[in-house]
């Protein structure tokens, strides 16, 4: 008992610590993961068991960690080391094709290719989003994409704020699309062993059939605050020419080869059997070595600061499902749906949802993770599948609907208000709620039709 | 070439600071900055400073904004640095100004030429000062200098490692009661022109 109080004390603590951002979120959860290990382990539990179980070190050292014959599980408690190297290994090709000017010239490119012209700048970009969102961090999509849409505003005389909101939301769906699109789906994909083929054929479905409903919304949202100059002769000598984006050609075609190799090595790791851990290794080493002399300032540039964050969470997370804290929240949900299964889906989704919106939805999807376990293993006739498809769609989306609800989202915020254009949470919420509800009904639809 | 001189004022409301900055700029024949400076840096992004001018001077709301990898989505914050970078580039340029108010002694605190001055006043001439400019009652101009001196404060401390209004932040202290405004503007520029020598 006294276990289960100082871990969610410790919980608690640590989410509002968080929320306030007063201290470096790294700190907070390493603190918190520390605490964690020493009094609700070592004092309350007396049991160091838990402990080794909780840092999940051995699991490295396993051959399944690297590669697998048939499902890829990782061990149910503790640090999630395959997120965690993956997370990493893709932090080092995106700072790699960042460095080339990949990202810069892509969407120059884009837009070149629909002559500059405003409302196909912001349907292309939102699909841009999407698509790129899929296979790399959304921070770093929305980094790059804010930027150019900010400079393309200032030539081409448009609100760039219409643009930065729509392309932050496709890039949050793009991000449920794949397993390795957004944080939540790498751990609820390694933590349960789902491949990137079936994130792909379930939350990929919905987030497909969903982003045509969310570019027709956006566009009838903004139509009029995009058009206001549509109509003006636009003096295409004046645009940035694309190949001026590359800084380095030959480490642009280089960059872009890994890139592909790492498309086709996560499409196919279900049935080469090598695990994200292995191919985020793989494609950290490879860019490392075709990198050269840039090979240190790329190490430098990961964010080890998240990486820190995640261990750190996974610690706090594994106190709370070692002292048995989780399989209670289970206990309350399958009594408040009665073991019906399409309230208990609709809980997770929309409570997952509406939680993601306001705090940051890892180290919710990180909690909920045995939560959904438990929940399949009691009760009858629910699969754990669907549960995970429930839980991913409702923290990936539910986080597009306010400035904080996703890392993207202050990004995207972040370089409007940079420049100028501060978003206030008024006009944020205005047209990024709808869309959100829009995307969530249409994620429970389809997961009631399709699975129940 | 002339040393570079940056004058840096923090005020009390009502204390007359803004004024004293202003004739000491006219007196030193150098640039002064206020709330000019929000203007000049949305001219720069091509906005319209009107539209800033409601998250000047805040800190930011810890329970409505985040920051990621060093981005925050505060409008509070992103405006007060846009502020911080405009002047960081003036004194970068070599040019002498003053400057009231924008954390001015602390973001310039590297530079050489900085002199740090916080103006103070007693209440009872604050309040005559705030009456006639704002039209209240006592009791209004009361009012009004507490909230402004609890609003600069909450600004200043969250951007800076600095404290408002602690004579340990400032090179100089200056009660403007005693010597009255062009009084307080002589001794100031006195004592700048003995530092710049």
């Amino acid at each position: 008992m006294a276990a289960q109080i100082v871990a969610v004390v410790i919980f608690i603590a640590m989410f509002v610590l968080i929320v306030l951002d007063e201290i470096q979120r790294e700190f907070i959860t390493l603190g918190c993961g520390l605490l964690t290990l020493v009094l609700v382990f070592g004092v309350c539990m007396r049991n160091m068991d838990a402990v080794w179980e909780t840092l999940n070190l051995r699991s490295i050292f396993t051959m399944e960690f690297w590669r697998t014959v048939g499902t890829a599980e990782e061990s149910t408690s503790g640090i999630n080391w395959a997120t965690i190297i993956f997370i990493a290994g893709m932090m080092v090709m995106v700072e790699g094709m960042a460095r080339v000017g990949f990202f810069r010239w892509l969407c120059m490119r884009l837009a070149k290719l629909v002559h500059y012209k405003t409302i196909p700048i912001f349907i292309s970009f939102m699909c841009m989003s999407f698509v790129l969102a899929m296979f790399i961090d959304s921070i770093t999509v929305i980094l790059f994409l804010a930027a150019v849409t900010v400079e393309l505003a200032k030539l081409l005389k448009f609100n760039p704020v219409p643009m930065i909101i729509s392309e932050v939301f496709c890039a949050n769906l793009g991000g449920s699309a794949t397993m390795c699109g957004d944080p939540p789906n790498i751990i609820i994909g390694t933590s349960f062993g789902y491949a990137f083929g079936d994130f792909v054929t379930n939350t990929g479905l919905i987030a497909f059939i969903s982003l045509l409903f969310v570019i027709v919304y956006f566009y009838f949202a903004y139509r009029k605050d995009l058009a206001t100059d549509a109509g003006k002769q636009i003096d295409l000598s004046k645009m940035p020419e694309p190949r001026s984006a590359i800084t380095d050609k030959k480490g642009f075609i280089i960059s872009t080869i890994i890139f592909i190799c790492a498309i086709v090595l996560l499409v196919t790791h279900a049935s080469t059997g090598l695990t994200v851990a292995f191919i985020g290794l793989f494609i950290a080493v490879v860019t490392l070595l075709t990198s050269g002399r840039h090979a240190l300032r790329l190490l430098r540039k990961v964010d080890y600061k998240t990486l820190l964050f995640f261990i750190g969470l996974f610690v706090v997370v594994g106190g709370l499902e070692q002292t048995g804290i989780l399989e209670i929240v289970a206990g309350a949900i399958e009594k408040i749906s009665h073991g019906n299964s399409r309230l208990m889906i609709a809980i997770i989704i929309w409570v997952s949802a509406i939680a993601s919106a306001f705090i940051d939805n890892i180290p919710f999807a990180a909690t909920m993770i045995p939560v959904v376990r438990t929940l399949a293993e009691s009760t009858p006739g629910m699969s754990l599948s669907t549960l995970a498809w429930a839980l991913a769609m409702g923290t990936d989306i539910g986080g597009s609907a306010t400035p904080i609800g996703a890392s993207a989202n202050v990004v995207g915020t972040s370089v409007a208000a940079k420049a100028g254009h501060p978003i206030e949470w008024g006009e944020y919420c205005k047209k990024a709620v709808p869309a959100t509800v829009l995307v969530l009904l249409i994620s429970t639809v389809l997961i009631f039709v399709r699975y129940l | 070439m002339e040393k570079q001189m940056i004058i840096a004022i923090g005020r009390e409301y009502g204390s007359g600071g803004h004024e004293i900055g202003q004739k000491l700029a006219e007196k030193l024949q150098i640039n002064f900055y206020d709330r000019n400076v929000l203007d000049r840096a949305a001219e720069e992004r091509a906005v319209d400073a009107s539209k800033l001018r409601k998250y000047e001077d805040k800190p930011r709301n810890l329970l409505l904004s985040r920051t990621v990898r060093g981005f925050s989505n505060s409008p509070e914050e992103n405006v007060a640095h846009m502020e911080f970078d405009f002047l960081k580039g003036k004194a970068e340029s070599g040019e002498s100004f003053v400057i009231v108010g924008r954390c001015g002694e602390d973001i310039l605190k590297e530079y050489e030429g900085l002199i740090s001055i916080f103006i103070l006043a007693d209440m009872n001439q604050k309040i005559e000062r705030i009456k006639q400019v704002r039209d209240l009652s006592d009791l209004g101009a009361e009012s009004a200098i507490y909230r402004h001196d609890k609003k600069r404060k909450a600004y200043h401390n969250y951007y800076c490692q600095t404290k408002w209004g602690d004579s340990r932040t400032y090179d100089l202290t200056v009660n403007a009661s005693r010597l009255g405004i062009d009084g307080t503007v002589e001794m100031l520029a006195e004592y700048i022109r003995f530092r710049m020598k």
